[in-house]
């Protein structure tokens, strides 16, 4: 009955849309509020990111320094506040060398840890979640050493931080690989000797297309209701209870909800404005940075041969 | 030879038939641990699919934390051990593992194995060089036995 | 007969006056507002003024700002000789400061620790008059203490110029009287008599020193009318076993017998939030100096983001002042450094942080 009943709503829910955009047509509103919340939409194909990284190199900044926008909630909204914060971040990047890095990336970071023995700890990892705004923006990063799984979350802007070194620059298929918890280990395993991999200058971010396998069940989570493009042997461990179940929950109109997509992103002109001030000092910086890998290739077989 | 075969399957599958706190993860009365030393007893129990189970965490929370010390039964036996590594969210840089993991100690904090085989967390030197007393027990002994450190 | 009696009647009552009528008014005023506090939203309409004389009020308005904005820099005011002035001992009290709560972020410390922070604006807080103790005569709240009370002034503190236009005339007159536009807050705050300051003169975050302590008062977020469990964490009761309807409730709040009735100060539904609540002891860690904003130790300062708080000078006795603080407040400097940090505080554009091997 309740399955009746949901599917029902569905239906309803998807009719309304349509009488929405088609009476919209009718009206006399302008069609610019139809186009206003596309551009704010995260996640991109990636297609349109190159397009949009040739028109404007504004857009391609919301995802390779997605911790420049604030939080969305008007309740914790204040311009000083944010000019403040960012020219905090501004300052931190002016000293150590924050690289360009997404979810599924694998990275190396170098801290100085009072409690080592040499005190400085370095952990290789692939990033798993990327969140928080601000200085508050934080990574984690998952391997598996020794066959135990460990995973470390590092504030990006702590000044303990000593370098943070990407080994190999990619994408993964979804925003958060916390599935890789209940992978098989190998999908998670990365030595710590690893040699960083070079992209030559002007190619897009490739997308890692591997599909991970995971183990029996019991998951932490209930992977299956989380429409998983990374993972490839869901379907085999379920019952036809949790098939059923993920139909009911499934909320399949949530990505017709302008308003929460509204709610949850920056204005574009917010965001225009944002990026117009960081602009000049994020350039120079990735000009200074281009300027020292350079300088590393150069000088790694001299140290090679020391 | 195919019995303990089947029961190892069965550890695997499941260790633990019901959460007490699913979304914390908190190391309580009656949590099962991984010992990760080489000492016979723990070894036999983790073969045999015996994981240890807590009967005392020695603090006032009764929660176990990084460091802290737990009374564990295992094959019949009540023994002592240090928390070497929890599934629980942890502080920022302060590394969280797959699994919750104990090295067996005895009273004076002396380890029963020689060797530990998973990477253990720094910030256990600090806090177990903090739990030492120079009349009880020494905790450090532990550390010389680790293999590596996150 | 008859009408001799009908005479005498009405001669008594014409005797009968209605001011021998005797009644009883012996009570003081149960609350006497100060002469400052005057009704102050306007409500206006815009029908009659024409498109010139808009525009006429608008040219008027940027003049008398910018008037206001020079003021602030280069009235003989904003440079007080500090060393005329009376010196400070450990008993005077100086003005405080209106700030207003924009958020919070994290610092580190040098020590490779997070502390999270609260930062506080102070916008544009000019002193708007002082009345000395002699003159200054609040409404009586309790019974006379008879003992020797140590007198203290008034000086009223303004913050955030707002158009003259949206408030009433009283209002406004206040701050005609010494030459400044309105602002939207106004407080008092009570300064011993050698720490007054005439009018006019602006305030800026450096009134305070980074490493102080400082109390802070505002409202509490405001949540309505709440039931037990939030406004005072009652437990509440069992969800099942056979409790019905009161799984949130307060159950009994008082025993019969004797004292068959609800005791003062019991704990119960009600308005929770929008109180004035102080926050003492507050460690100021960081202060820039060219927008007026301090950052303070910890989230727990009151209100949401955008509340308006008062800063003073903390009254606990081991966190007060050692050594003089800037008395009777900053002067305006120019070459002031742009930021001050607490030496617990690692600055971003320092180094990393490396430890030592010891």
């Amino acid at each position: 009955m309740a399955l009746a009943i949901r599917r029902y709503n569905d239906i309803l829910c998807a009719t309304k849309w349509f009488i929405r955009r088609d009476c919209r047509v009718f009206s006399t509103l302008p069609e610019t509020v139809e186009q206003y919340p596309k551009p704010q939409v995260v996640k991109e194909q990636r297609s349109s990111r190159i397009r949009a990284n040739a028109s404007n190199p504004k857009l391609a900044y919301r995802q390779i320094y997605p911790e420049f926008l604030p939080d969305p909630n008007p309740k914790w909204r204040n311009s000083l506040r944010e000019k403040l914060e960012r020219a905090d971040m501004l300052k931190r990047r002016s000293q150590i060398d924050i690289p360009e890095f997404y979810v599924g990336s694998i990275l190396a970071v170098t801290v100085a840890d009072p409690h080592a023995q040499g005190k400085v700890t370095k952990f290789v990892g692939i990033c798993i979640e990327r969140k928080g705004c601000g200085l508050r923006a934080e990574f984690t990063l998952r391997n598996v050493v020794d066959h135990q799984g460990v995973e470390v979350r590092y504030d990006l802007y702590d000044p303990t931080v000593q370098k943070i070194q990407v080994l190999r620059l990619e994408k993964r298929l979804d925003d958060k690989l916390f599935y890789l918890r209940d992978a098989l280990p190998e999908y998670s395993t990365f030595a710590f000797d690893m040699d960083p991999e070079i992209l030559p200058e002007g190619t897009p971010v490739p997308v890692n297309a591997v599909q991970v396998i995971l183990k029996p069940r019991p998951w932490l989570e209930r992977w299956e209701r989380q429409e998983l493009k990374g993972v490839a042997n869901i379907e085999e461990h379920l019952k036809e209870k949790d098939r059923v179940r993920r139909e009911l929950r499934a909320t399949p109109w949530e990505k017709y909800d302008l308003m929460k997509t509204y709610r949850k992103t920056i204005p574009v002109e917010d965001q225009n404005k944002i990026w117009a001030e960081v602009n000049s000092q994020l350039e120079q910086l990735q000009l200074t940075r281009k300027k020292m890998s350079r300088k590393r290739i150069f000088n790694t077989p001299k140290v090679q041969l020391g | 030879m195919l019995k303990s075969l089947i029961k190892k399957l069965h550890v695997v599958q499941s260790s633990c038939g019901f959460h007490t706190t699913a979304s914390l993860n908190e190391v309580r009365l009656l949590t099962r641990l991984r010992v990760v030393d080489n000492s016979e007893i723990g070894k036999r129990a983790m073969a045999e699919g015996k994981p240890p189970k807590i009967i005392c965490v020695y603090n006032k929370q009764r929660v176990g934390y990084i460091g802290d010390r737990v009374l564990v039964a295992i094959k019949g036996q009540k023994k002592k051990g240090i928390l070497v590594g929890l599934k629980q969210t942890q502080k920022v840089k302060v590394p969280k593992f797959d699994s919750n993991n104990v090295v067996l100690i005895d009273d004076n904090g002396t380890p029963l194995g020689n060797r530990i085989h998973v990477p253990i967390p720094t910030i256990l030197r600090t806090i177990l060089k903090e739990k030492t007393h120079s009349k009880g027990a020494d905790y450090t002994k532990l550390l010389s036995i680790a293999t590596r450190f996150v | 007969m008859a009408t001799t009696n009908l005479n005498i009647l009405r001669n008594a009552l014409n005797k009968l006056r209605i001011d021998h009528v005797f009644t009883r008014s012996f009570q003081t005023p149960k609350f006497r507002p100060p002469h400052w506090y005057l009704p102050k939203d306007r409500v206006g309409s815009e029908e009659s003024l024409t498109q010139e004389n808009k525009k006429f009020i608008e040219e008027v308005m940027q003049e008398r700002m910018k008037a206001q904005a020079m003021l602030e820099t280069e009235s003989p005011l904003s440079n007080i000789d500090t060393s005329q002035t009376a010196q400070w001992n450990p008993l005077t009290r100086r003005v405080g400061l209106i700030a207003r709560k924009i958020g919070n972020y994290p610092l580190w410390s040098k020590d490779g620790k997070k502390v999270q922070t609260t930062l506080l604006q102070v916008v544009d807080n000019h002193v708007i008059k002082y009345i000395p103790p002699e003159e200054f005569n609040p409404m009586i709240i309790r019974k006379p203490v008879w003992k020797e009370k140590k007198k203290l002034g008034c000086l009223l503190v303004g913050a955030e110029t707002i158009d003259p236009s949206t408030v009433t005339k009283e209002y406004c007159g206040l701050f005609n009287q010494v030459g400044m536009l309105p602002k939207r807050i106004l407080c008092r705050f009570m300064v011993s008599p050698n720490a007054c300051l005439p009018s006019g003169t602006p305030l800026f975050a450096t009134h305070f020193r980074v490493g102080d302590h400082i109390d802070i008062r505002s409202k509490t977020m405001d949540r309505g009318f709440q039931g037990v469990m939030k406004r005072w964490g009652f437990k509440g009761m069992p969800a099942s076993h056979g409790v019905t309807k009161t799984h949130r409730r307060p159950g009994n709040i008082g025993a019969g017998g004797e004292k068959a009735r609800v005791w003062p100060g019991t704990k119960m539904p009600g308005h929770m939030g929008n109180r004035w609540r102080t926050l003492r002891g507050v460690k100021i860690l960081r202060i820039n100096v060219k927008h007026n904003v301090i950052w303070t130790l910890g989230v727990a300062i009151p209100g949401e983001t955008g509340a308006m708080c008062y800063l003073f000078d903390t009254v606990l006795p081991l966190k007060k002042h050692k050594t003089s603080p800037p008395f009777p407040t900053q002067p305006l400097i120019k070459d002031l450094p742009l930021e001050y940090y607490d030496e617990s505080i690692q600055p971003f554009d320092n180094n990393s942080i490396t430890f030592e091997e010891t």
